[in-house]
């Protein structure tokens, strides 16, 4: 008997704290999906369309989301705050280019024929490693410190 | 996780596509080969080839519904062109079902995915959500098991893997109208603590990190970016992170952009699961500093020039400077670039008992174009790194190079194939030629630009 009531109990409580929760959700209706037209070709400045209005999803400028070089150079704060933003016009594989967890060749050779895009490791990456590794390591980090970094062992085990 | 729960995944996965309405694939399908020539042993030649695969499948039985899967699979076809002994591989990049709702921005998410909204970027296999609040807040997590690589020889995977066995992680976030937004955030990866092993470590493989977030905007033309890391595990708590930007537009053509950051290799490396190579120098500390000017021209040109300052308590300092200049047509029909990097490392300490200072300067310079026309397409991009001869790691050598060049021909709406053939020079490998053949299609209804 007492542990029914402890049930009953748990499971108002649980109730209660569902409804709410519910009752903190945003009203506001969740923006596209999918961008209604494609982009054009080259890094997209949406400010140049979307002149003054906020964007709905991540209530900033859309200027704050314009590709310039350096939003694509340092993307990850974008990445954290508003990813649903860029998923509007970004298909998911779209960061596999470079953040794919393990990846059979690096991005450079991948995307070879486009120079335009930002691919990390051009050229001679392997010399060079032993440089840029050298001067910061935490940069290495965030693509061979978790994951994709098979190659990495054969040398450093 | 195990290979069979792969299989039953991916064709639970697979299965679920015959219900979208929308189904879109995507592929890639490269054929490579090259021959190295290394001084004193034979010229290797390879042939790998690799199939990447990407299916985003909508509207499952519901507007709200879909699934995004993305893999590739690779084989040599002579030699071993990889550090793996198998001559064939693969891997799951993502795979998961997504629910997004009408209201609020919120989603779901199951299976195999990315997370950013943490203080990394982590690969998990498990559930995510997130959803807008009233009052500008905004909330998301995630719980699942770390997708980590393996190591060549499993049996010398030992606790520190042992450890990453849950992961978990979320964000608070609240935006103001103004385009501000603060956050903070939490990691866990791992349950159990190294004493309580079996047997117990002496080593601490457990990740516990707090975030802080932040944007910015006093001024229309300010905006401030960044964030802290805290490591918050037990006898390890310490700041793991300051990486902070501030940005200036100076009318509508010029950007100045500043940047700080600060990390602590003991606590920002905690979790990793390389700890030969990333807590080798676990009491080293680095800061950096820099900054840009980029003006976009009325022109078409866009010119940056660039300076960064690096310190490491353990190899000193090392400045670099350069500059990139990009021009296109306005049709964008004609793109080229062109830049160049100076490191400068007169500053650094003796790197190690074999190499004298300046090992870590050097120079880089790039040019690059790409055209199209109808259905062709060209580009051509050459590199050139600059080393000091006292540099013990180029076998003799001071320049080293690549030139790539690509010619494309767009058959269809859906399907592209292109060539591409290099020719570089390596220190290992005193000349290497590469060519590489490329089949690019995309069939489907759903549309996503930027791919």
């Amino acid at each position: 008997m007492a542990g029914k009531t402890v049930l009953k109990v748990l499971g108002a409580v649980l109730g209660l704290g569902f409804l709410m929760a519910c009752s903190l959700v945003s009203p506001e209706t969740s923006f596209a999906a999918t961008h209604p037209q494609e982009t054009g070709a080259g890094r997209p400045i949406c400010s140049e369309c979307h002149t003054t209005d906020l964007s709905k999803g991540s209530l900033k400028p859309y200027a704050a989301l314009d590709h310039t070089n350096d939003f694509v150079k340092d993307h990850r704060f974008q990445a954290t705050q508003d990813l649903n933003s860029c998923a509007s016009c970004h298909a998911p594989a779209f960061c596999g280019d470079c953040h794919a967890g393990k990846a059979p060749m690096k991005p450079a050779i991948r995307l070879s024929d486009r120079p335009d895009r930002m691919a990390p490791h051009r050229g001679d990456y392997m010399t060079l490693h032993r440089m840029e590794g050298k001067m910061d390591p935490s940069s290495c980090y965030t693509c061979h410190g978790r994951a994709n970094n098979d190659k990495c062992r054969v040398c450093h085990r | 996780m195990k290979r069979h729960t792969h299989v039953a995944l991916l064709a639970t996965l697979m299965s679920a596509t015959a219900w979208g309405q929308e189904v879109s694939l995507y592929g890639t399908t490269m054929a490579e080969m090259w021959k190295s020539e290394v001084p004193g042993f034979k010229k290797d030649t390879y042939t790998p080839a690799t199939q990447f695969l990407g299916i985003d499948a909508t509207k499952l039985g519901s507007d709200n519904l879909s699934l995004h899967l993305f893999g590739w699979g690779r084989g040599d076809l002579s030699d071993l062109s990889q550090t793996e002994p198998n001559r064939a591989g693969g891997y799951l990049s993502f795979g998961y079902l997504q629910y997004r709702f009408n209201q609020a921005n919120a989603e779901l998410k199951a299976g195999r995915f990315t997370v950013s909204q943490s203080t990394g970027i982590e690969q998990v296999d498990g559930v995510s959500g997130r959803t807008d609040l009233i009052g500008g807040f905004t909330v998301s997590g995630f719980v699942g098991k770390p997708v980590a690589a393996q190591v060549v020889d499993p049996r010398k995977q030992t606790n520190y893997e042992f450890q990453h066995d849950f992961i978990y992680g979320g964000r608070l976030g609240w935006r103001v109208t103004n385009g501000a937004e603060v956050g903070v955030s939490y990691l866990q990866d791992g349950t159990k603590a190294a004493k309580d092993l079996n047997p117990p470590s002496l080593v601490d493989y457990t990740r516990k990190q707090m975030g802080a977030d932040v944007v910015l905007t006093p001024l229309s033309i300010l905006s401030v970016r960044g964030r802290t890391v805290w490591n918050v595990a037990e006898n390890q708590f310490g700041v793991a992170e300051h990486d902070y930007t501030a940005t200036v537009k100076l009318g509508s053509q010029v950007t100045v952009t500043g940047n700080f950051a600060e990390r602590d290799f003991l606590y920002l490396f905690a979790g990793t699961n390389l700890p030969s190579l990333f807590r080798q120098n676990e009491n080293d500390l680095y800061k950096g500093w820099g900054g840009n000017i980029t003006w976009n021209t009325p022109w078409s040109v866009i010119a940056v020039a660039d300076y960064q300052h690096m310190h490491r308590e353990t190899y000193g300092d090392v400045s670099k400077a350069g500059g990139e200049l990009r021009w296109a047509n306005a049709e964008k029909t004609f793109q080229m670039g062109a830049g160049g990097h100076i490191a400068n490392a007169a500053k650094t300490k003796v790197v190690d008992s074999a190499v004298p200072f300046r090992s870590l300067s050097y120079g880089e310079a790039r040019a690059w174009a790409m055209a199209s026309k109808g259905k062709f397409s060209l580009s051509v991009d050459g590199i050139l790194q600059r080393y000091r001869k006292s540099n013990p790691y180029l076998n003799g050598l001071t320049n080293v190079y690549e030139a790539v060049g690509s010619l494309g021909y767009q058959a269809t709406t859906n399907l592209k194939v292109s060539g591409d053939l290099s020719y570089g020079t390596t220190p290992v490998a005193k000349n290497e030629t590469r060519g590489l053949l490329r089949a690019e299609y995309r069939f489907g209804m759903a549309s996503k630009g930027g791919r």
